[in-house]
């Protein structure tokens, strides 16, 4: 990812996609490997082999909702998900998210999700908060607050820590 | 200005430091924290060279894996107590039970308290009247560090409580009620403010009950505004009384108000895979059940044991039910043991085990697996969660629990079963 564009394939999801969903309990562990396996296993277990660096996930409402387990997080950074777009997201889903340099935004409009295609290439253009899919009109994101960009400025929480 | 509850306790914890538009600087109280989540902040927390910033307002209990049920967890297990002792956690309960059980009989879990946690149900905190919320491992180290977090100050609904609630009912069919009013996201971001004006009073097992489903509405916060009840349940367990209450303003803004006539209520029930696909239990009719489970910081306190074994009356399970019941902490299976339930439950066919989370997120104690109905007083029904894909859910109170249990069957429809009359509901 470079700072201005992220870009890759879409996945889309629906609503109140689950942290046991994302990531099933029986994948919380320290070890990097098993975690990064884990995402989406119960779904689909081909889901994770295809991902690649990236990749830009866009779901419905209440993104992650359910557990503070941030091995889901660490499992989307492990396996370099590029952002998550989405109608919205539970609550400290987005704060694990932000706290760690996940990019996540809000769609502007809720009806834009009907507009994404699924498998087709994207580009998430941070300056304009767009996402942008070929022969679309760009869909708009809501842009981080000042403080949510604080936090990916310096990296994540952890880097303002003087 | 008038204000509500929750923004009266954070007012009160303004750190002092510039406000980042609505996100605000607060100091808390207490920190809790759990051998799997806190495991995860234990590198970050080492290279950064970090102290934790008052080891007297830190509770550790190691409930997810107690005890260790393989190698890998057994390691996590021994590394988070070794980090406890290491930094000096002034409050690490071994084997003592599940954290937010651990919490609330504590006397650093106060009303009126800041209190985050590493782990989502925190929010059960709030059933005492603290405002308490979970977050995850890096928002967790930073708080360990620093005694501080930043917050967006939420909006409030009001929900008050109204009426009797109906002795076939408990905090339980209240909190699987609230989850059928909001759904899975009706609160998100907000702190529910529960009024308890009914006419007997909520005990204070049925006030954490509610406080910790409110989580599964998507609510920041939980919270009971305090009154007697929740001083005679500090007076207690602390000896003392606690400090004088806050209390909403009368004329404070809420987003939402909701009246609730608890007259009104019977046992309900969430089927797979939701905790807000939740209906009548007299909705149900003759689904076959392998597992009962009563426990987690839910559903595993007194009240739900005393309930399952009122409901049983020492009479056994049905064949093909495999009951597990894990006490919310070594205090309540200590009351428990005391007076008579332990046993009366144990001669239906109970299997108990120790005080942890065990089966609630597929972690050990009972898991299960793929041909699973489970009927649990757990507050979480996810696909996957409670073990295999295929493996079904439902939630409800302890005593459905031990209805179905008895039957084998999940079924609210009041018939002959068996030859014996079934109690009505």
């Amino acid at each position: 990812m470079n700072k201005t564009h992220i870009e890759g394939a879409v996945w889309k999801f629906g609503d109140d996609v689950n942290t046991d969903v994302i990531h099933p309990p029986q994948f919380f562990s320290l070890d990097d490997e098993v975690v990064k396996s884990g995402l989406f296993n119960g779904l689909d277990s081909t889901l994770q082999p295809r991902l690649r660096p990236g990749d830009i996930f866009v779901a419905g409402r209440n993104f992650g909702v359910g557990s503070s387990r941030e091995t889901s997080i660490r499992s989307l950074i492990l396996n370099r998900v590029g952002a998550i777009v989405a109608i919205s997201f539970a609550r400290i889903f987005f704060r694990n998210a932000v706290n760690n340099g996940l990019r996540c935004f809000e769609l502007i409009a809720a009806d834009d999700f009907g507009r994404i295609d699924a498998g087709a290439p994207a580009v998430v253009d941070l300056d304009a908060c767009a996402l942008r899919q070929a022969g679309k009109t760009p869909v708009r994101l809501h842009p981080p607050n000042a403080f949510v960009n604080r936090i990916w400025e310096a990296g994540g929480l952890l880097e303002t820590l003087a | 200005m008038p204000k509500t509850y929750c923004h009266k306790v954070i007012d009160r914890h303004l750190s002092g430091r510039a406000d980042d538009g609505p996100y605000c600087d607060v100091a808390i109280d207490a920190l809790l924290g759990h051998d799997a989540t806190i495991g995860l902040l234990i590198d970050a927390f080492r290279t950064r060279d970090l102290k934790i910033w008052d080891s007297g307002k830190v509770l550790f209990a190691n409930d997810h894996f107690s005890s260790p049920a393989s190698i890998d967890r057994a390691e996590i297990s021994n590394r988070f107590i070794d980090f406890a002792r290491q930094e000096g956690v002034e409050h690490l309960m071994i084997d003592r039970g599940i954290c937010h059980q651990v919490l609330v009989e504590h006397a650093l879990c106060q009303p009126g308290s800041l209190i985050l946690g590493a782990d989502s149900h925190t929010i059960m905190a709030g059933g005492l009247g603290a405002c308490a919320t979970g977050m995850g491992s890096t928002d967790i180290c930073y708080a360990l560090a620093t005694g501080r977090t930043w917050l967006r100050r939420p909006e409030s609904i009001k929900v008050v409580f109204k009426g009797r609630l109906p002795t076939r009912c408990s905090g339980r069919d209240i909190a699987l009620m609230l989850m059928s009013v909001f759904g899975e996201d009706g609160a998100s971001y907000r702190c529910l403010e529960f009024h308890d004006e009914t006419d007997n009073g909520l005990c204070q097992d049925d006030r954490f009950s509610v406080a910790n489903m409110a989580v599964e509405t998507g609510a920041k916060f939980g919270v009971f505004v305090p009154d007697a009840i929740t001083r005679d349940y500090c007076r207690a367990r602390d000896g003392a009384d606690p400090a004088p209450f806050l209390r909403p303003d009368a004329d404070a803004p809420y987003v939402q108000a909701v009246d609730v006539d608890l007259s009104r209520l019977s046992p309900l029930v969430a089927a797979p895979w939701s905790p807000a696909n939740v209906a009548p239990l007299t909705d149900h009719h003759a689904i076959p059940v392998t597992r009962a489970f009563i426990g987690s910081c839910a559903g595993g306190r007194l009240r739900d044991l005393e309930d399952a074994a009122n409901e049983l009356r020492g009479e056994k399970i049905h064949a093909n039910v495999r009951f597990t019941v894990i006490p919310a902490s070594m205090a309540v299976y200590r009351e428990a043991l005391k007076s008579g339930i332990v046993e009366s439950l144990l001669d239906s066919g109970a299997v108990f085990n120790a005080p942890s989370c065990g089966p609630c997120g597929g972690i050990d104690k009972g898991v299960l697996g793929r041909s699973d109905v489970c009927v649990s007083t757990s507050n979480r029904n996810f696909r996957g969660r409670m073990g295999h894909w295929e493996s079904r859910t439902y939630l409800a109170s302890a005593r459905t629990v031990a209805r179905a249990a008895r039957l084998g069957v999940l079924d609210g429809a009041p018939a002959q079963v068996a030859g014996k009359e079934t109690v009505n509901l």
